[in-house]
């Protein structure tokens, strides 16, 4: 949810209870001075007929007061709320009364004046329809007033929320505005400092992967060249032959894993991003025929259904993903087995015969999972790797000795 | 010319190529790399990107300014794509990753020769067994074989090896690259030379192929 939308929910249910308050207030305010002005014309009319008595001693007539009771006194003056029918709408209407009395010549008269009141439901009605119109100006006021500082005040942390959204590991490292807001400044300043140490720890990763990488390959080609050369020489004894070429195949499947593992890393660090969009099945055709050979060697019977797969991804990486799981189906195969390839619009499955598997199939997508020889088997996690990178599914089974890998791309 | 900051790795890669009878001048920095480019010919330079005082690619562009036949063979640490890329881009011949075998260094150099054409012809020849390298044909006693691809590239590779032993790793990397871990079980290998085996005695030809117990094979040539 936006941020302005939420400040504008926030608000709005703060003023739910203002309203109510206000609204009481207001209601209860108009019936206070309605009453309160009632009371102080009916006193003066009070006033001025007591006076006009005095000046006269002369009683008001009948119908210049609302009612004249004889012979009963009210010690004071007596205000009354009153309902009285009236006749034209054929309803009752409140009335306020004054009833006061007046000595007349040795006899008590009491002389009743009234004022029609504003009715509760005539103040309701117009309480209102004031707090609906305070409540309409109220929010023009509301969206406008936080429209315009929402965006000025909150400009500096969409500047900042738009770089890091846009910011790549590799991109030089963005630069943040200055705001008068301390807060963003504060927010700008410890972003920066994570950032600038995210960065150069992926920079030295990077780094340290590629020296290591550079030594260790330079030194394993030494080993190499001198076994090699060693190996051709035949005045050793077999026994000394055998050592040799360990260290030989040693150093071959140090370089191996070395090259795999910074494939990996490299996967991971996202330095593969040559993407375009690339058919499948043009690679996995390729890939078969470099693979025919070995496959016809075993007599392995290759069953394949192409058709055409576009995926947007890198091209390299793609032809390691087929090869890797081509190669796998090859690898593990038996002698007279079966590969099926089936790539469909947006799957690819592959069967194969193989050794029966017990356990779980999670553990040989793994990086130097145990194979069933012992074997190191790093080609399934690099695949791993890369439909992670993609968000493709992958899954791996495993039924009466056949295995049977899918991939299911632009999973969204 | 062999252009490698590792002294040591420098000497092993002389000594092959010396051992082919190919003559070798070394340099083990940019500053005498460029030097002698500016002073020689060469027929083939075999460079290696990461130098301590400069990229073997700025050599790369030096050697096809000078002279644009020279053939120039890149090996890298860095298994980068784009160093790959650029290098090829800037007119090397073939690139090869840390850590290669000697054989595949010279099997590339050879080959390199034949393309360049500085040796003269696309025949290359062990005993009574003759490879066209233009045309992909191998003729035993004058029978033309039909080998498959692997057998043909396992052929050619023994041929650039003569009288040295190659593993089944080297062999191995030779056919598959990247993917030799296919032949984690060398039964391939096994297969493949085998078959090679079967179609070189076929006409009548003495095998020239010897397994090495537990090593690998080598090609006899006397």
């Amino acid at each position: 949810m936006k941020l302005i939308k939420r400040t504008y929910i926030y608000t709005s249910v703060t003023l739910i209870p203002l309203l109510i308050i206000g609204g009481l207030f207001a209601f209860y305010m108009i019936e206070y001075i309605s009453y309160e002005e009632t009371d102080e014309f009916l006193t003066y009319e009070m006033e001025r007929l007591v006076n006009y008595h005095e000046q006269n001693n002369d009683l008001p007539d009948f119908h210049n007061v609302d009612d004249i009771l004889e012979d009963v006194k009210y010690p004071q003056p007596v205000f009354k709320d009153t309902l009285l029918l009236e006749s034209g709408d054929n309803e009752m209407v409140p009335y306020r009364e004054l009833r006061f009395s007046i000595n007349h010549n040795g006899r008590d008269f009491t002389i009743v004046i009234r004022q029609l009141l504003p009715g509760r439901d005539d103040i309701a009605q117009g309480t209102l329809m004031i707090i609906l119109g305070l409540l309409f100006l109220f929010s023009m006021f509301v969206i406008l007033t936080v429209n315009f500082a929402a965006r000025k005040i909150w400009t500096p942390f969409y500047n900042t929320l738009n770089k890091i959204v846009s910011y790549k590991i590799r991109d030089p490292l963005p630069v943040f505005k200055n705001s008068d807001i301390d807060e963003f400044n504060t927010l700008n300043v410890t972003l920066n400092t994570f950032l600038k140490k995210i960065s150069s720890d992926f920079l030295h990763n990077k780094q340290f992967n590629e020296n290591a990488s550079h030594e260790l390959q330079t030194h394993l080609a030494v080993i190499k060249a001198g076994t090699g050369k060693l190996l051709g020489n035949s005045d050793f004894t077999e026994e000394q032959l055998n050592e040799l070429k360990k260290i030989h195949s040693a150093a071959t499947k140090l370089s191996q894993a070395q090259k795999s593992l910074l494939l990996l890393s490299k996967i991971g660090n996202n330095e593969f991003s040559n993407n375009s969009n690339i058919d499948l099945a043009d690679i996995l055709n390729s890939s078969i025929s470099f693979f025919e050979e070995s496959i016809g060697l075993r007599e392995i019977k290759l069953h394949s259904e192409i058709r055409s797969c576009k995926v947007f991804m890198d091209a390299g990486l793609a032809e390691i993903l087929i090869n890797n799981l081509l190669k796998n189906a090859v690898k593990h195969n038996i002698q007279n087995g079966f590969i099926k390839v089936k790539l469909m619009e947006k799957e690819l499955i592959i069967d194969n015969s193989g050794a029966d598997f017990k356990g779980d199939t999670g553990t040989l997508l793994q990086r130097f999972g145990k194979g069933e020889n012992g074997n190191i088997g790093i080609g399934l996690a690099i695949v791993k790797e890369i439909c992670e990178l993609y968000n493709f599914s992958l899954d791996y089974s495993v039924s009466e000795k056949t295995h049977k890998i899918s991939v299911i791309f632009n999973v969204n | 010319m062999v252009v490698e900051d590792n002294t040591r790795l420098l000497e092993a890669i002389a000594e092959i190529l010396e051992s082919a009878k190919y003559v070798c001048e070394k340099a083990h920095d940019f500053g005498t790399a460029s030097e002698k480019i500016a002073l020689y010919n060469y027929d083939i330079v075999v460079v290696d990107i990461n130098l301590p005082d400069g990229s073997g690619l700025d050599l790369i562009k030096e050697i096809k300014r000078k002279s644009a036949e020279t053939g120039i063979i890149v090996i890298s640490a860095r298994n980068s794509l784009d160093n790959k890329i650029e290098g090829l881009d800037l007119g090397a011949d073939d690139y090869l990753t840390k850590p290669f075998d000697m054989a595949e260094l010279l099997a590339r150099v050879k080959a390199l020769l034949r393309r360049r054409n500085f040796s003269g012809s696309d025949l290359v020849s062990v005993g009574e067994i003759i490879v066209n390298t233009a045309s992909r044909q191998v003729l035993a006693r004058n029978i033309k074989l039909e080998l498959t691809k692997s057998e043909y590239d396992i052929l050619l590779f023994f041929f650039a090896n003569s009288n040295r032993v190659l593993t089944r790793e080297s062999i191995a990397e030779h056919i598959w690259g990247d993917n030799m871990d296919l032949a984690d079980s060398f039964d391939f290998i096994y297969s493949h030379i085998k078959n090679l085996r079967k179609k070189i005695v076929a006409p009548g030809v003495a095998d020239p192929i010897r397994a090495v117990y537990g090593i690998g094979y080598k090609l006899e040539n006397r």
